[in-house]
């Protein structure tokens, strides 16, 4: 048998538990989506997630307002797996017997109402309970900005993402800090709280004991990607706008070819170099032979190649690109093709052509449901797992039909 | 009643019950972030994380140091990846270097690669290999696109990843022909969070059954997850695409100008932020506010409201009426923010080897098992002997042996790779296999 039809059986969902099938989670969210998110990823991988709703805002949260029948889009997608009910003195007790809480409200809100990690740890010591907020359930700033809600734009904000997007040489509004196109803080937020409350979880088999599980969405990106830390010890200056050009490797960006766009990474000298070789620009490698020569904080001085590359870059297709780019490896052993250096080209694609690659509908990426007699695409679990493999079994409370 | 900040800080400052993760083995061949970051997490909160990379250069990361600086000629981004892992170096392509390898798996809970698709069958430690002798493994496999697919084979990293799912469509001005990426390398941050989610979830399944297993997480299935643009173009027929500072869920929201010469981000998500902010700027209207051209205009009377306004006074009514409002920071802001200090988000930490640093906290913030930073990322092979002793039980000769055959290496003279200057190997125990990092 071939290595893919291998995996696709090692893979395959059929009749396979799910890894979290004991659990019970309860996500309060309400509009923060990094909280549903979080609840998101344990309810695909099985465990039982009651969505409790206070307020009724979730469902208008839609790109351009566009809906399916009553709910936005986020709310539809991560509705996934989900029992979704209003709040209610009925559904107390499900907060207080939960093994998880999940907390998106503002600080302190929930332990006003009586249901806080408070009363349910006097109650229920066994209890997880993940708070997700703009500044965290603790500190003096996060008691002075208690009842500033959450948002993924002020998120990223506060993380100083945005200053780090757009192109230094250009002017006017476009000098702007540029916010990053998806819910980058939201998004890295949710699957950091769904971490925490793993390894709690994880660590209670042993020691039978809950705890406070704390995410603050203004400084998840800064924590995880570490750049922050180093750039401020390292450097008198903030990073700028780097627009396609890096500050670890040089070419790691998107450039315009003659026909679309592709992303291009050089990450070695010999990568680069097999770069060089495709496009017939060897006079550019004296001045730049070694990554260290590529990169550097004075734009200006960087500014010339970025200009050369673009420039030749223009004159190939990305046909041409990948057709150059695939003849240079030759060598059959393993260890030793990456010595001979390639440069990493590939097509930026529209989302028709994401959706149309054979790739994902092997992968089974995505999922075609019916809505209303309506047939939409909801991305699946980006997890695939031999033994207890992630599902989406129903969107907004209803078996999904495909 | 004591304050809510108080008692939950209280908490969070105790000292917690130990560690989650004590006594799990770890084993990892991993380079650059998607698989290294796995093993952080992991070794953050008390695994105990055996890296291996290649004699000389390394992990490739190590050479890769911000603007090209190195301090105490190491790479402080590998460095603070790769904290409390222990670093060897054997080269795969000698037959014994494998085998050593393939004895370090048989003994682990959790097996990370990111090499190319297929490559760890190449070197004879493939899943089906391993879970022969290791039925209880978590063997977890990172790429590009997934270990099975047409795409499968295709070199990947980060920027191509946002590339081929489209996400480096969702970034840039309207009315300017560029895109740029996510940065910070979020196409190997957030996939790597994703897989870690997975590890434990899989560990939590065989706390419970015994049962090992085989994960495959890739980067691009990773961001397209959270792309709500694929239903919305099967509903529409039409493709979000650049939106500038607009979050098209959200309206007004954008980034602004202040009076005094900052930047301001504004998003407003609820009828009652709405309201909030109109009670300031009267004349911003609803009407399906969340209309692509509605937003615009609700952006223009707020851009002019926060132009006349300095950022203190934003802030300050933000707070008052409930207004999801954020100054937008730099990095230098981002290392001198007090809050930050105070919760533990950065942290001044001293290293044996390189000295004081400031380092980011943990991944996340926990009352019962807080994590802890130990070390931070050793030279190449550093860790050799210990391992080699601790796990294999080798003795200091059949080290020694492997040395000069060149099964197991060290650093080179490559920044990134080595120890400081002032190091001696000869005043250094735990290099020469002698003693634990913690004594």
């Amino acid at each position: 048998m071939k290595r893919d039809e291998i995996l696709m059986k090692i893979f395959s969902e059929d009749s396979k538990p799910l890894a979290l099938e004991d659990v019970t989670v309860v996500e309060i969210a309400d509009e923060n989506f990094a909280a549903a998110i979080a609840g998101s990823l344990l309810a695909e991988m099985g465990a039982k997630v009651l969505r409790v709703e206070l307020g009724d805002e979730a469902k208008n949260v839609t790109p351009f307002g566009v809906k399916i029948g009553e709910v936005g889009i986020p709310y539809f997608v991560e509705s996934r797996n989900k029992e979704i009910v209003k709040f209610s003195d009925e559904v107390r007790e499900k907060i207080f017997s939960a093994d998880v809480v999940i907390d998106g409200t503002l600080p302190g809100y929930l332990d006003s109402m009586g249901i806080g990690y408070r009363q349910i740890s006097e109650k229920n010591p066994k209890a997880i309970y993940v708070a997700i907020s703009p500044f965290g359930h603790f500190t003096s700033k996060a008691k002075e900005f208690r009842n500033v809600p959450d948002s993924d734009l002020t998120a990223q904000a506060y993380n100083g993402y945005p200053t780090l997007i757009g192109n230094p040489y250009l002017m006017g509004e476009h000098s702007y800090p540029l916010r990053a196109g998806l819910w980058a803080a939201w998004t890295m937020a949710g699957v950091n709280a769904a971490v925490g409350a793993m390894i709690a979880l994880f660590e209670r088999l042993k020691s039978g004991k809950g705890q406070f599980v704390d995410i603050a969405t203004n400084d998840v990106l800064a924590v995880v990607t570490t750049f922050p830390a180093v750039m401020g010890f390292l450097f008198e200056k903030p990073r700028g706008r780097f627009g396609t050009i890096d500050y670890l490797f040089y070419p790691f960006g998107y450039h315009k070819v003659k026909d679309g766009y592709i992303a291009l990474a050089t990450p070695t000298d010999a990568d680069f170099r097999a770069l060089l070789k495709i496009l017939k620009r060897w006079d550019l490698e004296p001045d730049w032979k070694f990554t260290l020569d590529r990169i550097s904080d004075d734009l200006e001085r960087i500014k010339g190649l970025d200009e050369e590359l673009n420039k030749t870059l223009q004159n190939f297709t990305v046909r041409e690109l990948l057709k150059r780019s695939a003849k240079l490896r030759k060598s059959k052993l393993p260890f030793f093709g990456r010595f001979l250096g390639r440069p990493v080209i590939v097509k930026i694609n529209t989302l028709r052509e994401v959706l149309q690659d054979e790739h994902w509908r092997v992968r089974k990426s995505f999922l075609n449901v019916k809505v209303n007699g309506k047939e939409v695409v909801v991305p699946n679990s980006p997890i695939r797992a031999s033994e207890t493999p992630p599902r989406v079994k129903k969107l907004l409370g209803k078996e999904i039909s495909e | 009643m004591t304050d809510y900040f108080e008692f939950i800080g209280s908490l969070m400052k105790g000292k917690g019950r130990g560690e989650a993760f004590k006594g799990l083995k770890v084993v990892e061949i991993t380079h650059f972030i998607f698989g290294p970051n796995i093993g952080r997490v992991l070794a953050q909160f008390g695994a105990e994380v055996v890296k291996i990379e290649t004699p000389g250069e390394g992990d490739r990361y190590r050479i890769a140091a911000i603007f090209g600086r190195f301090y105490n000629r190491a790479n402080l981004l590998y460095a603070i990846l790769n904290a409390n892992k222990y670093i060897i170096a054997a080269d795969a392509r000698n037959e014994k270097a494998r085998r050593i390898i393939f004895e370090l798996l048989k003994k682990a809970d959790v097996f990370v690669e990111n090499l190319s698709a297929g490559l760890v069958d190449a070197m004879g430690i493939g899943y089906d290999r391993i879970v022969k002798v290791n039925p209880r493994i978590i063997y977890v496999s990172c790429s590009g696109y997934g270990q099975y697919g047409p795409l499968s084979r295709m070199p990947s990293f980060d920027v191509a990843a946002q590339g081929v799912s489209s996400v480096a469509m969702k970034t840039g001005w309207e009315d300017v022909d560029e895109f740029y990426k996510l940065p910070d390398y979020f196409g190997d941050y957030l996939p790597s969070m994703i897989a870690t989610f997975a590890v434990l979830s899989a560990l939590y399944y065989r706390e419970k059954t015994g049962k090992g297993q085989y994960i495959d997480v890739s980067q691009c299935e990773s961001l397209m997850r959270f792309m709500y643009d694929f239903t919305f173009y099967t509903l529409t027929g039409e493709e979000i695409g650049k939106t500038g500072n607009i979050d098209p869920c959200s309206s007004p929201s954008g980034i602004f100008k202040t009076k005094d010469g900052k930047f301001v981000a504004i998003s407003v998500l609820t009828n009652s932020q709405f309201n909030a902010l109109k009670s300031l700027i009267p004349d911003l209207e609803d009407g399906n506010r969340l209309r692509k051209e509605k937003i615009k205009e609700l952006n223009t009377k707020v851009a002019k409201w926060v132009e006349q306004r300095t950022i203190d006074e934003i802030l300050e009514v933000a707070k008052k009426l409930g207004i999801p409002v954020q100054p937008v920071l730099d990095d230098k802001e981002v290392i001198e923010d007090p809050w930050r200090w105070e919760r533990g988000s950065l942290l001044k930490f001293r290293d044996r080897l390189l000295g004081e640093i400031p380092i980011p906290g943990m991944i996340v913030e926990m009352s019962g098992t807080p994590g802890r930073i130990k070390w931070l990322g050793r030279p190449v092979g550093y860790h050799n002997r210990l391992v080699l002793k601790k796990w294999l039980n080798m003795s200091d000769e059949e080290i020694k042996k492997l040395e000069e055959e060149g099964v197991i290496g060290y650093w080179d003279e490559m920044p990134g790779t080595a120890p400081p200057l002032i190091w001696s190997a000869e005043k250094d125990d735990v290099f020469k296999g002698e003693k634990d990092e913690e004594g």
